[in-house]
């Protein structure tokens, strides 16, 4: 047995946590669609992945830095998604929540595939400028990226929170998602809602997309890790609450980091889906409870 | 769910009915399906065997999803520990037959500790949970000192023949078309059914739910270990990605899917497509699956019964206007 | 003589709410107990504790001298208590013959399988299901669910049969088949307890009668004395003169109501000497339910209409259809001149017509502003400001919560925020669903005086009501549905003298 290193786990821990805080990005949208659509969003890590591969390709064809591109990345993702929603999902609503669950799985497996196809099995990675730095506080070392992408991510997750908190749209979406029928009698255009919910999380997805792939190597495959992991955020968050979801991210990445250190750094994923399991079965509402009114 | 009635009013499949006449013509058909290694290339065999296998686990994965309403994307942990179960235990020597008989058991009992978390989900919950439930496995399996790691675990058993291969997923594929069969003509089909449409009434009708679910999740996820532990046979290695790879539950769940869940044939349909779709494409591996995929949007949206159940339903109309 | 069932001070509460408070309920042997009482009095909460669906929150219910509280359902149905549903729940794609099947061979009696299929082909026999035995149960229409529901409950071979609303949504003739189904039971039920609204199921079945409102026991007797009792009357037809009596008018507030209320209501645009709203021959059906079989009526502007009628009898179903969230299986329904048929909720809305929906639907999720900006998101922004201005000086307890979750307020101030975002969309025409119900008699004493002034603005109204007093004290003119039909219709004070109008409700 190796004794604890004090300063070794700080650095894990402190890591861990920025590291979920970026994560986290790409789990936003994923709550907002599951309360407004009352759909796990099955494809969701592979618009993940999507956002991921276009950053590498503009960086690759135009040289344009991801950082950079988070933007352009969140419109492609945005216009991509809506039309998913709009011709694919919505007509098969009227079947029930299970044809619109089999249905993303469907569209997962047809994206997985053509992403093969066209970019390659090849593991991928993005390199920015900050890559290989590292900042250093007193004795802990932590990378610069982690850094830069977690401000990133709660800039926009405070951004999403204003949206949804502070706007016509954000309260046409919290009335949709509460509940449906009687929006739509007061007046609420709700299949416009569930459009817009759904391509503002594919946007957000991309970004998502782009802080991982700055940290991580992934693969066309990479979808379904994804996917789990941001959906251990949301339910560690409490569903459908937004800066819960921030915060669960983070939790869940000190978790898997202090998994990674004691068990080893396969188990980083593990951990988090063992975790997932057990909140799934204690708390299926999540572990910070949702205010009632955000 | 307000419009819960209108939902399931449009995915009415034809009544489940068992009777003699089954058992009869799947007697016949296996008689014919013994008899083409006598008269079919090696090429054919391997088709056949796909088919066999796919549509044993489709129809396993049935029991569960179809008729007890329990749709689980965890098929692969299933199949997993049927791969590596074998890979063990025939590597320790045992025979093969109490091998495949132990990766039936191993998976009852991994259906039987995972419940009281997974049964506490319903429908999307329980979907998710068993997704992650599959990952974690695999991902297990990858990192833990006991099963070889990525690298994986050779059999030292000699690799059966392809006609051998073949005769034995048509004898595993016969004994999940029995069960689901004797399944069907008892009780617990009605309990099954019960829990599926309606969990709480079938509560208040005397239905002890959650034995019922643990019933069909076990023997589905049994069933599936059962022809897992032929494909360790069949591939000689067994790996985490090839055992417990996300591969498996979307190939089951496609063909079942595509063919009609909730009914008696719709899987053995849904393997046939599946697989010719595969051999037509079979320069293509990514674009067969992509196609797949399609098909399987194409069929939620506008068969929602699958090929089988619309046939059925088409045929039931015509015979009452005549 | 010992109780079957014995229910020992039951509270269950939802979320704040008291279904049942403190009841304490027996049922003796041989026993058949009607249980009444108006919308939302916690009868099915009742039914629900007694069959284990439900969890109360302290109370205990014993079973044959055996504390059954902690039993589950599946327990519960094997010691032999069996229920149905008031909407009726079947195995919908099971077949009709598999649907009883299970019941029996869950139940707590052993039944082999050759003494099954006779079993249950005397049951589907009784209950008149044999020709159906082969169908698939999603497809029968309403009577057959309900027989369905009789006849899966009597396969458990239960020893008592909780029986919710079985008569509800039914005509005459099938009501009083399903009396005599009811008749023949007592031989082999040892009790029954029925939940009714219609009263002919109530007098010709029942020893004994209780009466529940709030949860709470009002009286419990033999039923000809309860039936007679001048406050059961009441309690579903409200007392007028008590009413009337009882609301101070304060005429100055009245001004500055009015006042407000004129940038809260549009005036129509129809030709002078036109009905505003026209419904023709209205049917809606789902699920094998005739809600609506064919309704006609017409609005004019101004007018302000009440439509009552027993539960069940349809009247949800035709707010519902006026706000574009129930289909149309055939007719017309043209408003201003524009057929709405076909038309989103959210544009039929926009057209000008508000609902106030049953049971309130505030969004607890947005605050108190944010639910009556939602009522109308169309109008500008300093359009918007005024009218919540105007909504704030009629209820000004709405402007003091406003940062509040809209469900924090109590049930009359939710109430007076659904009506508020019904205003906020500025509408030629309001429907209000149900708003008495569940609220205490001050309560509505409040909502009503603020419906009159909303009337006085020169507004259209349609006011769906089963508190028959309060609507007819509003209207201009009043109809009757019954079994989704206009069974009758005419001044208000000519339907208060009319004795079919209390038969429609008490049978």
């Amino acid at each position: 047995m190796n004794s604890i290193d004090p300063v070794g786990l700080a650095n894990t821990v402190l890591g861990g946590a920025l590291l979920g805080g970026l994560i986290a990005l790409s789990a936003v949208g994923l709550s907002l669609v599951l309360g407004v659509m009352k759909l796990v969003n099955l494809m969701h890590g592979q618009i993940v992945v999507l956002g991921a591969y276009v950053a590498f390709y503009l960086a690759a064809f135009w040289g344009i830095s991801p950082l950079l591109a988070l933007p352009i990345v969140f419109v492609l993702g945005f216009a991509f998604t809506a039309p998913v929603q709009r011709f694919i999902l919505a007509p098969v609503a009227k079947h029930g929540e299970e044809a619109g669950l089999l249905t993303t799985f469907a569209l997962a497996i047809i994206l997985e595939n053509l992403f093969i196809r066209f970019f390659s099995g090849d593991s991928r990675s993005l390199d920015t400028a900050f890559s290989r730095e590292t900042l250093a506080i007193g004795p802990i070392n932590l990378p610069t990226i982690y850094l830069i992408g977690f401000a990133i991510s709660l800039t926009v997750c405070l951004a999403v929170w204003m949206l949804v908190t502070r706007t016509s749209f954000g309260r046409s979406l919290r009335a949709s998602s509460e509940d449906p029928i009687s929006a739509a009698i007061v007046g609420i255009h709700v299949s416009r809602v569930r459009w817009g919910t759904f391509a503002l999380n594919g946007g957000l997805a991309s970004m998502g997309g782009v802080l991982i792939a700055l940290c991580f190597s992934f693969t066309p495959s990479s979808g379904s890790e994804y996917l789990l992991t941001a959906f251990a955020i949301i339910v560690l968050g409490g569903l459908g609450n937004i800066m819960g979801t921030f915060v669960g991210g983070i939790a869940l990445g000190v978790i898997q980091s202090l998994g990674a250190y004691f068990m080893g750094d396969g188990y980083r994923t593990f951990v988090g889906l063992v975790m997932l399991i057990i909140l799934l079965a204690i708390a299926p509402n999540g572990i910070l409870k949702r205010r009632r009114s955000l | 769910m307000k419009n819960g009635i209108s939902i399931l009013l449009s995915r009415i499949a034809t009544p489940t009915r068992v009777g003699p006449r089954d058992f009869i013509v799947v007697a016949v058909l296996a008689a014919v399906a013994f008899a083409v290694p006598y008269f079919a290339g090696t090429y054919q065999q391997e088709v056949g065997f796909r088919i066999l296998q796919l549509g044993a686990l489709a129809a396993a994965w049935n029991i569960a999803a179809g008729y007890t309403g329990l749709v689980s994307l965890g098929s692969a942990a299933f199949f997993g520990i049927g791969v590596y179960t074998m890979a063990i235990a025939s590597n320790a020597g045992l025979p093969i037959a109490l091998c495949v008989l132990l990766a039936a058991v191993m998976a009852g009992l991994f259906a039987l500790i995972v419940s009281p978390a997974l049964f506490r989900l319903r429908g999307l919950y329980f979907t998710v949970g068993t997704l992650a439930l599959a990952e974690a496995m695999r991902i297990f399996v990858v990192n833990s000192p006991w099963f070889g790691g990525q690298a994986g675990i050779f059999l030292t058993a000699r690799a059966p023949k392809a006609y051998d291969l073949y005769w034995i997923a048509l004898l595993i594929a016969v004994f999940v078309v029995v069960c689901v069969l004797l399944l069907l003509r008892s009780r617990w089909s009605y309990r099954m059914q019960a829990v599926r449409d309606d969990e709480d009434v079938a509560s208040q009708l005397g239905v002890r739910t959650y034995r019922t679910k643990l019933w069909a999740f076990g023997l589905s996820g049994a069933l599936i270990a059962i022809v897992g532990s032929i494909q360790a046979l069949n591939q000689g290695i067994v790996q985490p990605n090839g055992g417990f790879g996300m591969s498996w539950t979307i190939d089951i769940v496609s063909v079942a899917i595509i063919g009609g869940m909730g009914t008696k044939v719709g899987p053995w349909v849904g393997a046939v497509f599946i697989v010719l779709l595969g051999e037509f494409l079979i320069q293509f591996p990514e674009i067969h699956l992509a196609v797949v995929g399609v098909v399987l949007v194409l069929v939620i949206r506008f068969m929602p019964n699958g090929i089988w159940g619309t046939l059925t339903l088409a045929l039931q109309k015509n015979r009452n206007f005549s | 003589m010992t109780a079957v069932l014995q229910l020992e001070s039951i509270t269950k509460s939802y979320g704040g709410v008291r279904a049942l408070d403190s009841l304490s309920l027996h049922v003796a042997p041989g026993e058949v107990l009607g249980v009444i009482g108006p919308n939302g009095a916690g009868k099915s909460t009742l039914i629900g504790v007694i069959g284990g669906a439900l969890t109360p929150n302290s109370g205990t219910v014993t079973f044959d001298g055996r504390d059954i509280s902690k039993l589950s359902s599946a327990d519960r149905a094997r010691l032999g208590i069996g229920r149905t549903y008031q909407i009726p729940r079947p195995f919908t794609r099971m077949t009709v013959a598999d649907n009883v099947r299970l019941a029996a061979t869950n139940s707590g009696h052993h039944i082999s399988q050759r003494e099954l299929e006779p079993f249950v082909a005397g049951i589907l026999e009784r209950l008149g299901l044999t020709p159906f035995a082969e169908e698939v149960a999603g497809k029968l229409p309403l009577l057959r669910r309900k027989r369905l529901e009789l006849a899966r409950a009597l396969a458990l071979k239960p020893r008592v049969l909780l029986l919710d609303e079985i008569g509800a949504g039914l005509v005459r003739s099938e009501t009083e088949e399903l009396i005599a189904i009811i008749q023949s039971l007592r031989t082999e039920v040892e009790s029954m307890v029925l939940i009714e609204h219609v009263m002919d199921v109530i007098s010709q079945c029942c020893d004994r009668t209780a009466v529940l409102d709030f949860g709470k026991m009002v009286t419990v007797d033999e039923t000809p004395k309860v039936l007679a009792d001048p406050v059961v009357a009441s309690l579903y037809l409200g007392s007028v003169a008590e009413s009337a009596d009882t609301v101070v008018v304060d005429e100055g507030k009245r001004a500055a109501i009015r006042a407000s209320l004129t940038s809260l209501v549009s005036a129509p645009n129809t030709a002078p000497g036109t009905p505003l709203l026209t419904v023709d021959d209205v049917w809606v059906r789902y699920g094998g339910l005739n809600a609506l079989k064919g309704v006609s009526l017409s609005v004019n502007p101004g007018e302000c209409i009440a439509l009552l009628g027993a539960n069940g009898a349809g009247k949800t179903t035709m707010a519902r259809s006026l706000a574009g969230a129930v289909p149309l299986t055939s007719g017309t329904i043209s408003f201003a001149g524009k057929s709405i048929a076909g038309l989103r909720p959210d544009e039929v809305t926009a057209l000008g017509i508000a609902q106030c929906m049953e049971g309130r639907k505030i969004f607890g999720t947005l605050s108190i502003e944010e639910n009556l900006i939602a009522g109308g998101l169309d109008a500008r922004k300093h359009v918007k400001a005024e009218r919540l201005e105007a909504v704030y000086s009629i209820f000004p307890i709405l402007k003091q919560r406003r940062k509040n979750s809209g469900t924090a307020l109590s049930g009359g101030q939710q109430q007076m925020l659904a009506i508020g975002r019904a205003l906020m969309s500025a509408p030629t025409l309001l429907v209000f669903d149900e708003i008495s119900l569940g609220l205490s008699p001050i309560a509505v004493d409040e909502v009503y005086e603020a419906l009159g002034a909303i009337r006085d603005s020169g507004v259209s109204m349609i006011v769906v009501e089963q508190s028959v007093d309060r609507a007819l004290g509003l209207a201009d003119r009043a109809m009757v549905l019954g079994q989704g039909e206009i069974t009758l219709e005419g001044k208000p004070a000519e339907l208060l003298a009319d004795a079919r109008l209390l038969s429609s409700y008490l049978g």
